[in-house]
């Protein structure tokens, strides 16, 4: 049995503790807003918080969410109450085919918690997440715009 | 012949009342080329209402106006622009119109209009360049067509058709407006969704005279001109941004059916092989949650309760491969059949003038030899698909790229009638290309929905298969490997009088090979056949490959005559030319200058003309620690008409990024008959720490209008490499970084 907080809710699962994260929060919770990629940890679809720090799901085992506190796109925001990241994002209109941009807003959401008032290169050398559209530049003017309304 | 933009209209009272408006006659039914949409109705074509259906402009008595859009979103933002052009052909508010996916759908695939498509079409209309001019005779014959691809949607769909029916919309609207005021129809006008009269002061709402309007015979009217355009030509937010943001889209492989299990798939490994044994069949089947074990065409699936679970009994399964011919195939076997095919078999394509005696004439002569290699598509969401049965009805999950071949495909594949295949078409988690349901040879790219049928129909649950990363890299439809040749002969100031290239894959459209260039004799050949690996279209197909090579070889000749290139490309130009404006507006943005600048950066130049529009670019490049970098690329570029900016530039942004990852690192060997690259760890992608800034503008004229989705790709890498080659580096193999 593994047990964790997702998005402020606890749940108890009875998987392998060495299942990715990923696949218990898909197809064993059924939030599937979070994306595969690649499996190895590569693109970044699958990223989540934990504890506030973006994780790639995909690589995470269950386990070490283990008495943690998970979240997922699901939570960051809704269209009544958007995360500065989510508000950017439609005014940026960053996504084109969208599948990568869960992963790719949690790891900004996370990277703007920390760093407030970041460079390009900073963003640069914080997010490696793969977006095959090349939604780059957008991202990145996206994330200036988020850093400033939260600063 | 041109799309013979008049049309004649067939109408009826259908679908809750509202006014539904088909275009048919000579020009819709090339519309078949991107996909008709048919509705079942169990009425002959012939007697209206609503049963055949092309491109929809439905009106509800509840004020919406919804488009039927039957091309699938993969990213492109097209499902927007085809709102706007009708809502604003129709007058209609913004906020009024609503956008629904037309369903795949055929009533009559071997009906009047495919036999009128397939007449009328034997000439090309000239906006289906490259392309689309092969896919089109391809497709003709095959009947179910429904398709994103070719940067189609906007430019034909929307901009042929769907203005039209948007146009004869508003006027039997307005007609019905008159006949209720009892007035003129030029005492009315029409604006947001509402049509009034000045003098009296009445007004009437769409959906007030959609009854009325429904039962007038439609006329053939003029659409608006460009001056009264109001939605046309604006930024509008993509109204599939929200959901993409909020994770609300729901893409294949987000289909959650009630008591589903999961398939992963390993396969031979061998282009066309297949498994002949497996020989830890026990060891597999005792793991936790693994429930069967299924051969496919090329493959062994496993079935099990959990995604993951499946996939690591699969990457446990010990098989053994079934020897087939393809083992001894490697990228160096396939180069050189390329270049012995060169060698010995090229024919002529295309010629101009006397290039022999150009040649033997000319003072100076350059040669060159290029090769463009093998690329995955390397989509987000790797291949996928849910299938169930249900009662006698297979019900299918995927994305696809023209969902009315892969219902075809899956009828095919299941031995069922099309009839009963329900196929449910979800936006992609891109597409590039790579599900596209037909090639130009005998690949089948919808292989992914093979074996998903084919391990679904032994089974009695539904079943979600997902391809891992590596199984969707080794088993894609690739770019094609192409090999080309070029020799060019200058006369003694410089100028180039002789051209002749000779390439690889006579599937090539002879356009995408010619240069743009004033040069007097020119001689364009291919030579050979399609190999043995799987080959399929790849964004911008195949002027992602000789784009390259022709914008790199004119670079090499203006180098070789001592010029500098830019100045050179636009001395062989017409000034007028798409080409030379955008090249022009390309240098101003850039402030173009040639040779390394102080910090040891240096920039390089393309323009090609794709799909209906012209690209140029600069791209701004410097060597850091010994590697490539990229810091900026400007684009210029034409496309006749602009829909929506905002969004048209997304795509040339996206396009320069998805092309600098091949050009950087983008490559898939072959050895012992297979793809070596498996993940992103060797099939590299850039990321934001590769991404260079990109500045695009627009430039509007009076070409016809052309397409936005692939047109950044092909400039990209001859911009880049004939950037490296001011620093000494002239790459003529891609990858840059092998």
């Amino acid at each position: 049995m593994v047990q964790f907080n997702l998005n402020g809710k606890a749940v108890t699962l009875d998987v392998e503790p060495e299942m990715p994260l990923l696949w218990a929060i898909r197809e064993e919770i059924g939030l599937r807003g979070t994306k595969f990629g690649c499996g190895i940890g590569m693109c970044g679809a699958c990223t989540v918080h934990l504890n506030g720090n973006p994780v790639r799901s995909c690589s995470l085992p269950v386990s070490a969410a283990e008495a943690q506190e998970i979240q997922t796109i699901e939570s960051l925001g809704t269209r009544e109450s958007p995360h500065p990241i989510q508000s950017a994002w439609i005014e940026q209109q960053v996504p084109q085919c969208g599948y990568c941009q869960s992963g790719m807003q949690m790891a900004a959401a996370a990277f703007i918690a920390a760093n407030p008032n970041p460079s390009d290169d900073d963003i640069d050398n914080a997010i490696s997440n793969i977006c095959r559209c090349g939604t780059y530049d957008r991202i990145r003017a996206a994330i200036r715009q988020a850093a400033q309304e939260i600063g | 012949m041109g799309v013979t933009r008049r049309a004649f209209l067939i109408t009826g009272a259908t679908l809750g009342g509202g006014l539904a408006l088909a275009v048919g006659g000579v020009g819709a039914h090339i519309g078949l080329h991107n996909r008709l949409k048919h509705q079942r109705s169990g009425e002959s074509e012939s007697s209206a209402a609503g049963s055949l259906i092309n491109l929809w402009v439905r009106i509800a008595p509840d004020n919406t106006v919804t488009v039927l859009v039957p091309h699938s979103d993969m990213g492109q933002g097209s499902q927007t622009g085809l709102a706007q052009i009708v809502a604003d052909e129709l007058d209609a508010r913004w906020d009024q119109v609503r956008i629904a996916l037309a369903p795949p759908e055929t009533a009559f695939a071997n009906g009047k209009p495919m036999q009128g498509f397939v007449s009328d079409a034997v000439a090309i209309p000239d906006w289906a360049d490259g392309f689309a001019e092969k896919a089109f005779f391809r497709l003709a014959d095959l009947m179910n067509m429904q398709m994103t691809g070719g940067s189609t949607a906007v430019r034909f769909t929307g901009w042929d058709h769907m203005r039209q029916a948007a146009a004869v919309a508003r006027d039997m609207l307005l007609r019905a407006s008159a006949a209720e005021f009892n007035v003129s129809e030029s005492e009315l006008s029409v604006a947001d969704g509402v049509v009034s009269h000045a003098a009296s002061g009445r007004t009437l709402r769409f959906g007030e005279l959609v009854g009325a309007a429904s039962e007038l015979g439609p006329r053939d009217v003029a659409v608006k001109s460009p001056s009264e355009h109001r939605l046309i030509g604006s930024s509008l937010p993509r109204e599939d941004i929200p959901r993409k943001v909020f994770a609300e889209e729901h893409y294949a492989i987000d289909a959650d059916v009630p008591d589903m299990h999961y398939a992963a798939v390993r396969h031979a490994g061998v282009f066309g092989a297949t498994v002949s044994r497996i020989n830890n069949e026990n060891e597999i089947r005792a793991r936790r949650g693994v429930t069967d074990i299924v051969f496919v065409q090329n493959g062994v699936a496993v079935v099990a309760d959990n995604p993951w679970r499946a996939e690591q009994a699969a990457k446990a399964l010990d098989i053994s491969t079934a020897h087939h011919a393809n083992q001894a195939m490697s990228s160096a076997s396939l180069e050189q059949a390329q270049r012995d095919a060169l060698a010995d078999t090229a024919e002529e394509a295309s010629a101009t003038g006397d290039v022999v005696t150009a040649f033997a004439d000319a003072s100076h002569t350059v040669t060159a030899e290029y090769l463009a290699p093998y690329l995955a598509h390397a989509t987000m969401e790797p291949m996928n698909a849910t299938v169930w049965r249900d009662g006698g009805k297979l019900h299918v999950v995927c994305g696809v790229q023209n969902p009315l071949m892969a219902r075809a495909h899956v009828a095919n594949i299941a031995g069922l009638d099309f009839e009963d295949v329900v196929l449910d078409a979800r936006p992609m988690g891109g597409g590039f290309g790579r599900r596209v349901a037909f090639s130009m040879n005998d690949a089948v790219p919808l292989n992914w929905l093979t074996d998903a049928v084919q391990i679904a129909l032994t089974q009695d649950r539904p079943i979600k298969m997902v391809w891992s990363r590596e199984e969707d890299t080794r088993n894609s439809v690739y770019r094609p490997m192409v090999l080309a040749q070029f020799e060019a002969g200058l006369d003694n100031t410089g100028a180039p009088v002789a051209w002749r290239s000779t390439s690889f894959l006579a599937e090539a459209d002879v356009r995408a090979v010619q240069p743009a260039y004033r040069i007097a004799n020119q001689s364009i050949r291919f030579a050979g056949e399609h190999q043995g690996v799987p080959t399929g279209f790849w964004r911008s197909v195949e002027h992602s490959q000789h784009g390259f090579f022709k914008e790199s070889f004119i670079d090499e000749v203006a180098v070789a005559a001592g010029a500098d290139p830019l100045a050179y490309r636009l001395s062989l130009l017409d000034e007028h030319s798409s080409e030379a404006v955008v090249l022009r507006k390309a240098a101003d943005m850039a402030s173009w200058r040639y040779g390394a600048d102080s910090d040891g950066r240096a920039m390089g130049c393309a323009v090609v003309h794709s799909f209906g529009s012209t690209v140029a670019q600069i791209a701004e490049v410097s060597l850091q620690n010994g590697l490539p970098r990229v810091h900026r690329v400007w684009c210029a570029v034409d496309s006749g008409v602009v829909i929506n900016p905002q969004a048209a530039r997304a795509q040339v942004e996206g396009a320069v990024h998805y092309a600098l990852s091949a050009v950087l690192y983008g490559k898939c060997d072959i050895q012992d008959g297979g793809v070596v690259q498996s993940n992103f760890h060797d099939y590299r992608m850039i990321t934001l720490r590769d991404a260079p800034t990109v500045e695009v503008e627009l430039l509007t004229s009076d070409n016809s209008i052309g397409g936005f989705g692939e047109i950044g790709v092909p400039p990209l890498a001859p911009a880049v490499c004939n950037a490296f080659a001011v620093l000494g580096e002239r790459t003529r193999r891609l990858p840059l970084i092998a």
